[in-house]
């Protein structure tokens, strides 16, 4: 019981860093339609901005968190404005590709510049936990579950009230009434793709000082996140988080009860048989062309 | 065109007469590299340049016709040529049954089906051996498959089979099935009010292409002479074939041939030094193509004009 408890807690506390770096995607999917390839690659910003950070100058993880958003944010913001812009009236494949062609240029650019070396950001409080009876609870995934809730529930607040929020939603349902209502559709996509960049940075940056980390990470992110968004609905924000921890629970239990390989093969699996059998997510909220 | 057919057949005349030029075996395993590439980019584009259904999980048929080819030779004993068909039809079978749920989506939705069935292949090859306690394909480890024949043996044999792929796109560029699926990607709605079975067309392509490319995957593993699941079911192999054909000219007949020859000689001559250098190069190539060219080179030469 006790084996089957704490592999359902790894899962949750898994499923919440899914769901961390996940909405990100789920809100650039959703507003503009676009599958972001180079999603991966702005959790390798976020996360090495916060090393760079903590090696270099000393910085507490925790306080380079703003820098991380700042930066992928930034990044996200960029390539929006000056390469997706162009192609927003194009037929969706070509700003996946555009997507991809960035993922290309960034993840080899990052290797050019720091090597494929695996690097950890290792603080005093690394690996600490407490202990609830026989189970033990990691600090700084339990930090990330929460920070993970608050993005997901701020960024629905932010889009169902905020005059900003609200201008985002009017672009997403329809651009051309959107534009007539005198909407600027490519500022608002722009700060869309760095708001969802943003939040991607910021768990980049958390998950930094648990995970290794290197240049070629971002891919295998970017594929979990698919899985993520797919779950729990595209372009459906709290699907992120319901999508995000059904996963990391299923990957702990298959993982503790059969081996951590086969966990990866059940997750495409899954992903295959959800987008066939029911596009619109788990709770049906997704958006489907 | 008379001077056309006759450019042609000089070219083929000449790819099939250069062995006799008596040439190092360098440039034999580089042809044999180009017309690897040239197949596999042509085969992706039938189905995806001609319908604008993305597949991001080509790869998926590579390596399952490269570990078919592998096991039926080291396993059974079969020989060459029927093990390599046998994975074709094999490709071409798991593509009817797979393209007929994953054909239903659209955009996004089926480039993501795709690559999760890639993926889902190659972690079940990779863990299949030692969740149940079997010895079948070997893991992590690989199979090493029996010496190969000579370097003109294959030269020949992706010559045959990648000049025969694009043969057959450029007669299926002409007829109705080739009509077909280019109206599926000019405007699938208005083709199925038109009275064209859309889905049958597309699963159709979909499983021809996929066993198109089991076959050059078998001849792959077989020239290689050893195969891991890591190497084989690499995405890098996808996404090769979707820049050679984006570059050259997605649903086109004769871009993907440019494509994968620009494109494999540059991975030749810069890849094998510079590989991070290269796979930026292919970014940006990606970004200028996608945006300023998206009819790839041969929109570029070519005089025909898009009437909008």
């Amino acid at each position: 019981m006790a084996l089957f408890l704490q592999a359902l807690i790894t899962g949750l506390l898994m499923g919440g860093v899914y769901a961390s770096y996940s909405s990100g995607f789920s809100l650039i999917f959703g507003v503009m339609n676009i599958v972001n390839i180079f999603h991966g690659e702005l959790i390798m910003v976020g996360a090495f901005t916060t090393y760079w950070l903590f090696s270099l100058y000393n910085v507490d993880p925790f306080l380079t968190l703003p820098a991380s958003i700042v930066s992928a944010g930034l990044l996200g913001y960029l390539v929006q404005r000056a390469l997706i812009n162009r192609v927003v009236e194009a037929p969706p494949m070509i700003s996946y590709l555009c997507t991809f062609g960035v993922h290309l240029i960034l993840a080899n650019l990052a290797l050019l510049l720091w090597s494929a070396d695996f690097r950890t950001v290792t603080t005093s409080y690394s690996g600490a936990g407490f202990a609830v009876g026989p189970l033990t609870i990691p600090i700084a995934r339990l930090v990330t579950f929460v920070i993970a809730l608050a993005t997901t529930f701020g960024l629905y607040l932010f889009l169902e009230k905020a005059r900003y929020g609200k201008a985002i939603r009017a672009a997403s349902q329809d651009k051309e009434i959107a534009r007539l209502l005198g909407i600027d559709i490519k500022k608002v996509y722009a700060l869309t793709f760095a708001l969802g960049a943003a939040i991607t940075g910021l768990a980049g940056g958390l998950l930094s000082t648990y995970y290794v980390i290197y240049p070629q990470m971002g891919l295998p992110y970017t594929i979990i996140a698919f899985c993520v968004v797919v779950l729990g609905g595209m372009g459906y924000i709290p699907g992120a988080l319901i999508g995000g921890l059904l996963l990391g629970v299923i990957q702990s239990l298959t993982a503790t009860y059969l081996n951590s390989g086969l966990s990866v093969a059940i997750t495409f699996i899954l992903l295959f048989i959800f987008l066939v059998l029911n596009p619109q997510g788990i709770v049906g909220k997704g958006i489907v062309e | 065109m008379k001077w056309k057919v006759l450019i042609w057949l000089a070219v083929s005349l000449g790819l099939v007469l250069f062995p006799l030029a008596g040439a190092e075996g360098y440039y034999y395993r580089i042809l044999s590299m180009i017309y690897l590439w040239v197949g596999l980019a042509s085969a992706w584009n039938l189905t995806s340049g001609f319908t604008g259904y993305i597949d991001f999980g080509a790869v998926g048929y590579f390596g399952i016709g490269n570990y078919a080819t592998a096991l039926l030779m080291t396993r059974a004993a079969v020989p060459f040529m029927p093990s390599m068909a046998i994975g074709g039809v094999l490709c071409g079978l798991i593509a009817l049954l797979i393209g007929r749920y994953t054909m239903k989506l659209r955009g996004a939705y089926f480039g993501i089906a795709t690559l999760a069935f890639a993926e889902a292949a190659k972690q079940i090859v990779l863990e299949f051996d030692r969740t149940f306690r079997v010895r079948l394909f070997e893991g992590s480890h690989g199979i090493t498959l029996p010496i190969a024949q000579d370097e003109v043996f294959f030269y020949y044999v992706f010559l045959t089979v990648s000049g025969g792929i694009v043969l057959g796109v450029f007669l299926i560029n002409r007829n109705k099935f080739g009509y077909a699926l280019k109206a599926i990607k000019e405007a699938e709605d208005s083709a199925e009010l038109a009275g064209i079975n859309t889905r049958r067309y597309k699963v159709s392509a979909y499983a021809l292409t996929a066993a198109l490319i089991g076959v050059l995957g078998g001849i792959n593993a077989y020239w290689l002479t050893y195969i891991s699941p890591l190497d084989v079911f690499s995405v890098m192999h996808t996404i090769n074939m979707i820049i050679m054909a984006l570059f050259g000219g997605m649903g086109t007949v004769f871009g993907p041939v440019v494509g994968a020859f620009v494109l494999s000689m540059a991975n030749e001559v810069i890849g094998s030094k510079l590989l991070y250098t290269y796979l930026m190069m292919l970014g940006m190539i990606l970004l200028v193509v996608v945006i300023f060219l998206p009819r790839g080179m041969i929109g570029l030469i070519s005089r025909k004009r898009i009437r909008r």
